[in-house]
Formats: structure tokens, sequence, C-alpha cells
């Protein structure tokens, strides 16, 4: 966040140009008060408001009242399994779909009824869509058609300026057929950015390449997007991807904003089931709260005793107790806690569960275990030490620390 | 937000607001205009028919129509005749056809592609005209009995016979069958046979189990287009049946030829009643069975020509070479035969005469007389008149019928209808409604005859221009003009920039289709040309042809010179013909 804070100098220039043609002093005094309102706690004036947006196609929802706020620079990630709504947020953003109900606003102004080529975005697609009778040079030129390319340099500078940022210098004459996927890529990221958009829109672009390469590409597009500071929504199904690069994340579900928040808290901290599931691996219990560990005895019914000190409780999950800390439940309440495959631990001598290895997959450094539990598969990461041995049907015997658990909705 | 300052910059001087508005909706003003311009030119005309059938001097009747249906003569002379030479006419275009596909499909010869893209000449060419070379063939002086004589056998009249129809369709169809096969037989994908293979199916048990289902939707799909076509075949059966073997065409042409408009009218409605119902039959059948395209792992070909001789292959081979053999006789024997007739005097002998009749008739001929120049002109004014209404028509059609929106199918079925109605009726509508006036708000309004026949010359056309754009619609990426509107451009301009550079191989051929299909269009401009100076090529043929055989060879070469123009242009410039 700190790097977007402190932009550039040049990242004026990268404004959309038209900017340039403020109409009056009032109407720039009024856009600055209402950037000056409107600030997240983080400070940064808020640049993408997202107002109880839905969307319906005939009976089907894709989005319901999706409310967002993306700040001036941020680097902001819409993740989230396929169908969940992500894409048509993006598209939303946009202007290529119109909301069924709620408000996109820019800078504190409702963008209803505005098209797509009035709204100063810049999209870049999971399958490039150059325009493929244009040179690539062409290409990056072609939304300068519309605008002066801005920082007062000429048409033929700015995309020299632009493929030299994306490490493809000279490559102005080439046909966007004769590139590698990534090169393709980068051009079209290069165009969506020559005519200096105010919010740049990333759906899935790095999803048709290899992993290898959208690793490098993923650096490439962070490093631009903090030197020119622009603000950047990006869409992936990918959660270590959107944990890699993101300043926050929206996790999405089924239409709806599961969390939002920085990629650490939400992987440390998943409001809900389907975050804790989604990003990264969990194990997930369901189970009831029997006592507390400050003292007094409770049983179920018992609704004199409200609150229990947050140090710690009985959890018992299909007739196993276990013991976490830091839970704000009652006893009696039914809960859900998870419990990451790192943290199940084969020397850990708390909440041990046996099971027995349905399932081993080498990995590296590490080793991946499916353990069958009560019927249910967890799944347990054990570092791999070379000498240790894990054979399917065997039992084995985990446990994890009380402040492993996370409790969740 | 700077782009909204733009935006509001725009709506305050109010012509910069008029072209930016006019800008953004431009595609819906010629949506409007061509649904407007479909409407005056065909759904007005066809209803003017419809209405004709059931009025009569302002009252309601279905007298004309119930005469029809209970007389035996329409029912069975010729509505039931119409039915059954387009059957015979289907099963032998699939005669002709599909050994043409298996040789496209599964054989690689010397001008295979060449071959591949010429079975789209039948559909260019003048219908008039391959009656001329048929009638040149198979007329008492023709090819064949010439070529019978010189053998010593005796001479055969295949003149005004059914055969000489069912061959003349095949002529048309069988490449239309051909080609459609062709492509399902290529999409086939070989893992799928050597999976079936792998299985235990021997070849011939391969093909059936897994070749075949893929190829039966591809000739039931050839075989419908065939029956729809031949059953409202029209100059072919004109020319080589005259009035003894009439269709349900021939005989609306006679009746509008007689003024007796009711009974054309009823005719015509029962015929589109029937071709409609079979073209709506057809487009569910189509849609189900939409292949998904060309295979990433083709069957292999084989050569015509086998590496090594079994009794197998050598019979292959016989087969092969002799179907060539029919090949030329049914494709290019008639062409030819036109062609010598009109260079071949009475005597046998060669000769310029009929060029220098229609010179002479050009230089000295009455006004009543058919002179070639101005056939020529009106031919080419009217493909020029068609070309500039059908080309944007066809192509906002296309750009219509590749969105998704709700009601789409209707739109498609509406935009398509010219495809399965007859020229005659469209035609016939004109002349009843335009041309002979229209009251509107108590003013009449009339329409000149070339007006009303560039219109039906349109409304024929601009379903090919479609047919040939909006595959390569569809298959553009939406992303491309998303893409190019986020960077500023509006709808319009992506249009122009991007979409249009894109599928422009298929507006030239679909251009090119357009100019073809006005020169050589028949059905409607013999209708509207009746008694007008206004005749084209093929009409001044048609009625050639009434007085000697000589001077309409020679018009119809002079036709097929200029078709022959438009195919190259066709040819050069398109090259996908896979989905017409």
């Amino acid at each position: 966040m700190s790097g977007q804070r402190n932009r550039p100098e040049n990242s004026a220039s990268v404004k959309r140009p038209n900017g340039a043609k403020r109409p009056s002093e009032e109407a720039e005094s009024f856009t600055r008060r209402q950037k000056t309102e409107r600030r997240d706690p983080g400070g940064q004036p808020v640049k993408l408001e997202l107002d109880g947006v839905s969307k319906r196609y005939g009976t089907a929802t894709a989005l319901d009242s999706v409310s967002l706020t993306v700040d001036d620079g941020e680097f902001f990630t819409l993740v989230g399994p396929s169908g969940c709504g992500k894409t048509t947020t993006l598209r939303c953003i946009a202007g290529f779909e119109s909301p069924t109900a709620g408000t996109v606003r820019f800078d504190g102004e409702s963008m209803d009824g505005v098209p797509p080529e009035a709204r100063g975005v810049g999209v870049v697609f999971q399958n490039y869509a150059l325009f493929p009778h244009m040179s690539v040079g062409e290409n990056v030129a072609y939304g300068l058609r519309f605008v002066d390319p801005p920082g007062g340099v000429t048409r033929d500078e700015r995309v020299a300026e632009l493929l030299e940022l994306v490490d493809l210098a000279g490559f102005e004459d080439r046909d966007p057929d004769s590139l590698s996927g990534g090169q393709q890529q980068r051009v079209a990221l290069a165009r969506a950015l020559a005519p200096g958009p105010d919010i740049l829109l990333l759906d899935e672009p790095m999803s048709a390449l290899d992993a290898r390469l959208r690793e490098r590409l993923r650096q490439q597009v962070k490093r631009i997007q903090s030197e020119l500071g622009v603000t950047t929504v990006y869409v992936t199904h990918d959660q270590s991807e959107a944990l890699a690069v993101s300043d926050r994340v929206a996790v999405l579900n089924r239409g709806r904003v599961e969390q939002v928040g920085e990629p650490r808290d939400v992987y440390h901290r998943p409001h809900t089931e389907f975050v804790a599931e989604f990003v990264g691996e969990n194990n997930v219990f369901h189970g009831v709260v029997r006592r507390s560990l400050t003292g007094q005895r409770a049983s179920p019914g018992d609704v004199v005793e409200s609150r229990l000190d947050p140090e710690g409780v009985v959890v018992e999950v299909d007739g196993h107790s276990f013991t976490l800390e830091g839970v704000d439940k009652s006893v009696g309440e039914s809960l859900t806690f998870c419990v990451r495959p790192e943290n199940l631990r084969t020397g850990t001598e708390t909440n041990q569960i046996r099971g027995t290895i349905t399932g081993t997959e080498f990995q590296g450094a590490t080793t991946r275990l499916g353990l069958d539990w009560e019927k249910t598969e967890l799944t347990v990461v054990v570092a791999d030490d070379g000498d240790t041995t894990y054979e399917v049907g065997q039992e084995l015997v985990v446990g994890f620390d009380p402040d492993a658990a996370h409790v969740v909705e | 937000m700077s782009t909204i300052d733009t935006l509001t910059d725009a709506t305050r001087t109010p012509i910069r607001w008029v072209t930016r508005t006019l800008e953004q909706r431009l595609l819906s003003f010629v949506a409007v205009l061509t649904a407007v311009v479909l409407f005056v030119l065909f759904y007005y005309p066809v209803a003017t028919v419809f209405v004709d059938a059931v009025v009569d001097d302002g009252a309601f009747t279905l007298e004309p129509l119930t005469e029809i249906l209970t007389s035996e003569f329409y029912l069975v002379d010729i509505i039931w005749f119409t039915a059954k030479q387009a059957f015979y006419s289907t099963l032998a275009s699939l005669a002709l056809g599909l050994p043409a596909a298996w040789l496209f499909a599964r054989f690689e010869f010397p001008g295979r592609e060449t071959l591949r893209s010429l079975t789209i000449l039948p559909f260019v060419m003048p219908s008039i005209m391959v009656a001329i070379g048929f009638v040149a063939t198979f007329g008492r002086n023709g090819t064949l009995n010439r070529a019978l004589t010189a053998v010593g056998l005796p001479p055969v009249e295949l003149l005004f016979t059914l055969e000489a129809i069912i061959i003349a369709h095949a002529f048309y169809n069988a490449p239309l069958v051909a080609r459609v096969v062709t492509a399902a037989w290529e999409s086939v994908d070989a893992r799928a046979v050597e999976t079936a293979r792998s299985l235990g199916a021997n070849p011939r048990r391969a093909f059936r189990d897994v070749v075949l289902p893929q190829l039966l939707p591809s000739v039931g799909i050839g075989a419908t287009l065939t029956f729809i076509f031949t059953f409202a075949s029209f100059p072919i059966v004109l020319a080589l049946g005259g009035f003894q073997l009439a269709t349900i065409e021939v005989f609306v042409f006679a009746k509008v030829r007689d003024l007796a408009y009711a009974e054309a009218a009823s005719l015509a409605v029962i015929e589109t009643v029937i071709s409609l119902t079979l073209t709506a039959a057809y487009l569910s059948y189509e849609g189900r069975q939409r292949a998904a395209g060309g295979a990433a792992n083709p069957l292999p070909r084989q050569s015509v020509v086998p590496t090594t001789w079994s009794p197998k292959s050598a019979l292959r081979t016989v087969g092969i070479a002799a179907y060539t053999v029919v090949v030329g006789l049914v494709f290019i024997v008639p062409i030819a035969s036109m062609i010598l007739a009109s260079v071949t005097g009475a005597d046998g002998g060669l000769t310029l005469e009929h060029y220098a009749f229609l010179a002479e008739r050009q230089a000295t001929g009455a006004t009543y007389q058919v002179k070639p120049l101005p056939a020529i002109w009106n031919s080419l004014l009217f493909a020029a008149g068609t070309l500039l209404v059908a080309v944007p028509m066809g192509v906002t059609m296309a750009i219509l019928t590749t969105r998704r929106y709700r009601g789409r199918t209707l739109i498609d079925a509406l935009a398509m209808a010219p495809f399965a109605v007859s020229g005659i009726v469209v035609g016939l509508g004109l002349l009843r409604g335009l041309v002979f006036g229209v009251d509107v708000f108590g003013t009449r309004i009339r329409v000149t005859g070339a007006l009303a026949i560039v219109a039906a010359h349109a409304v024929g056309a601009y379903p090919f221009v479609t047919r040939n754009v909006a595959p390569l619609f569809s298959r553009l990426d939406d992303r491309l003009v998303e893409s190019a509107r986020s960077l500023g451009a509006t709808r319009t301009r992506a249009l122009f920039d991007v979409e249009l550079p894109l599928v422009w191989t298929g507006v030239v051929a679909g251009a090119a289709f357009a100019v073809a299909i006005s020169i050589g269009e028949f059905d409607s401009t013999i209708i509207l040309a009746e008694g007008a100076g206004r005749y084209t090529m093929p009409v001044a043929v048609e009625r050639l042809l009434g007085r000697r055989l000589g001077p309409a060879t020679a018009m119809g070469c002079v036709l097929l010179l200029v078709t022959s123009v438009s195919f190259f242009v066709v040819d050069r410039f398109g090259g996908r013909w896979g989905e017409l």
C-alpha cells in the first residue's frame, strides 16, 4: 500500500488526458471536495465504489447486492470460484453490463448510463483480444485515436514508451499472431495503459499461460502497477495469485461478497467457512461448545452462563473433545472451526486426532497426506525429511495447538 | 471525472450532441431502417399476394383457394407434380452429390481444393442460362442427339420430359449436397474411428457406427434444402418442361401472364405456405444438428490412384473414373453445348451468325423487340442497385443474428424468410402493390418497374450477404469490441475499426453473391419486366428462346461471361464457402 501512497511524479502523465480539460475551477473544487470527503480508514481517497450492485439474468442472480470500495492506486483483487460473479462485477465496472440494481461510482460520480468508451477504464482480457488485423504498434496506439497521448508526447513516442514498459521495445511492426502468449498479454496490457486509464481492469489475464510464465508476468504487472500507481481491479479464480499480488482481496461466492481484506488477514482470519476452504487449504470441523475452561462447568441448555471467557473452551466434534482458545461462543452453541493442514502436526500432544492415511502426495519439501477421520477426509501437510515414509492404510496421530484453530461463521 | 466532462461538454453543443448520438445509435438506426426496408420490399408485397388470394372486390372470399384445393387438375397435375419432381430431383442430387463428398473428404488429388470451391458455381449461375444449356444438350438438334447420330444410334427426345428437369435440378443441387456433406465428413475425428477400431470394429463397422451417424444429419440438411429449392424451381421447369410439365411456380407465372391475378395469388399462397412450412422444419432440424466444425484430426486422405493394385482397389478406381465421366456430362456438357450452339449454324458448321443477329437486332430492332445492350445495361444497373441495398441490409442482419437477445429466434426467422419465399411471389406482390400503386394517406404512391426490380433482387440477395458475413461475425470474440470500447471507441467506431475489417472477406464475397444473384435473377424480374423495357439478360434469353435457339445461346454466352467475372470476384476475395 505504502508504495502507492507516494506515487511517482510521472503518474500524472498516465491520467486520462481529457482530464486536463478541466471544465472549470468550481467543478474541480467540487471534485476535490468529493474526494476529500470520501476517504476510507487507510486515508486514500475512494476511486471506485460499488453500492449494492446486483445483476440478474432472468431468474438467475449473478450478483447479489455487492458493495465494495477500491482506493486510489490500490491493487484490488476479486477472487472466487467460476460462476461466483467476479467477471460480472468487472464487466459492470467497465460498463459492458449494466447493473439490475445498485450503482457503480468512479470518484463518487455515478456511472449509470455512461458507455464503456466514456469511462476511462483499461481492460485486459484472458485471451488478450488483440486486434488481429493491426500490428502491435497499431494495437497499442488504438486508444490514442480518441484521446491525445498523456504527457504531451506524440503517439509514436507514447507507443514506444508503453512497449518499453512491458519489455517489448521495438515490437511495433510485429504481427500479434507472431508473438507468444506472454508477449501478447503484455501487448494487451500496454494497449490498455496507453490512453492513461483511471482504472485498470484485468480479467483473469494469466489463466491462459503456463505456471512459470504466469508467475513472471504477475511480478511484472505488479511492478508496472505500482510504478504507474493506477488503480487496478484484478479478477482471478486462483487464490494463491490473489494473495501474492493484491493490496486487498474480495472473496466472492455465488454473487455475494464473503470477505474483503488484506491477503494476510483473509488467509489467517477467514470470516466464513467458504473463505476458509477457498483461500488456501483447510480442515473444517463442526462441533458444539461443551464447557468453558475458566472454571465453571456448564451443561447444554444452561442459559444462565452467558458469555465465556475467551481464554478457552472445550468443543465436542463427533464425540471427540478439542480445546480451543480465543473463542467467543456460549456453552451449548454450535460452532465451526478450521485448522490449516500445516498446523496438524505429528508431534503435537494436544487435540490429538487418530486417523488412517488414505493417500500421499510427494510435493518436494513437503508431503501432503489424506487422513480418514470419523468419515471425514482431513488434509495434513508434513515436512519431508527424506526418511519418514507414509503408506496408505497406515495409522497416523496428529494434533494441533489450541490457538491454531480459527472459528468461522 | 475527466471522461464524464467530455460527455457533458458534448451535450453542450447541439451539433456535437447530434453527431455523437448518431454515432452511438447508428447500429440501432440501421437496424430499424433494415426492418422498414424489409417490410416494404418483402413483407408488404407478400401480404399483398395473401390478400389478393382471399379478397375479391373488397369482400373476403375463400373461393379461389377452395377451388384450387378441390380441383383435381391443381392437386394432381400441379401440386402433386411439383412435389414429385422435387422428390426425384432430391434423389438425383443425392446420388450425384454424395460420391463427390466422399471424394472431396477422403481423397487427395490435384485440384481438389479448386474443384471444391467450384461447387459454389451453380449457385451463382443464372438458372435460365443453365436451362438454355440443357436445351442445347437435350434438344432435337442438341449435343446428345448429334453424338448419338454420329455413332449411328437413333435420337432421343428428352426435352419437355421429367428426366431433363431432374438432371438440371441435380446440376444445381448435387454440389450443394456435396458441400454440406464434405464439411461434415471432414469434421469427423479420426481418433473416434481409431477408438472404434481398437475396440474391435472392422473398417466397415467403424464407418457404420462412427462415421455414418455423423454424416446423416448433413445428408438430411442437403436433401431438405434441395427439396425446398426444387419445389420452388421456376426457370428450369419453364424452359425444360414448358407449360405441359408445370410446377406451381410456372403456373403462377402463366396465370400472371393471363392477368388472372386472384388465381395466381391463391396458387402463390399455397406454394408459400408449403415452402415456409418446409423451411421452418428445416431450420429447427438444422438448429439441432449444428456440427462443431472442423476436427482437430480429420480422417486421412488417400490417393485416387491406388498405391497397390487389388481387385477391390481396381474396382474403386473404375468407379471413380465412371463417376468423373457422369460429372463431366452433367456439369460441363450443358455449358459447353450452349457455347457450341451459339457458334453453330443451321447446317452444323461454325458460324458467328447468332452474334451477328444480336448485333443487328441492336442496330435495327423495333422498340418492342429485345435488344442485347439494354439487357446488359439493365442487368448491370440493377446489380449495382442491389449491391447498394443488399450489402448494408445483409451486414446489419448478420450483426443482429449473431447477438444474443430476447426474441432473436423470431428476428432470425423473419430475416431469413426471403430465402424461402419464391421470387415469383415477391415479384407478384411488388407488381400488385407498389408498381400498380398504393394509397397512403390519400396519396397514390407508385414505384417504377426498375425500382421494384432492384427491390426484389435485394430481397433475394441479402440473405446471401448475411450467410457469408454472419459466420465470420459469430467467430469474432466479443472481447475485441469490448477492448475497443474500453479504449474509447463508440459502438459504431468499434464496428468500423475492428469488426468490419475482420469480416471484410465475407462482405466482399457476399457482395459478389448479391451481384451474381441480381444478374441471374429471373423469377421476379420476368414478372416485373413484363411488357416494360426493363428486361435483363436472363429475361432477354428467355424471350429469344421463344423464337430460335441460336440467338438465345449467344445471349446466354454473354450472360455466362458476366457471371463468370462476378464469380471470379467471389473466388478471389472470399474463400469460405463451408457455411452456406
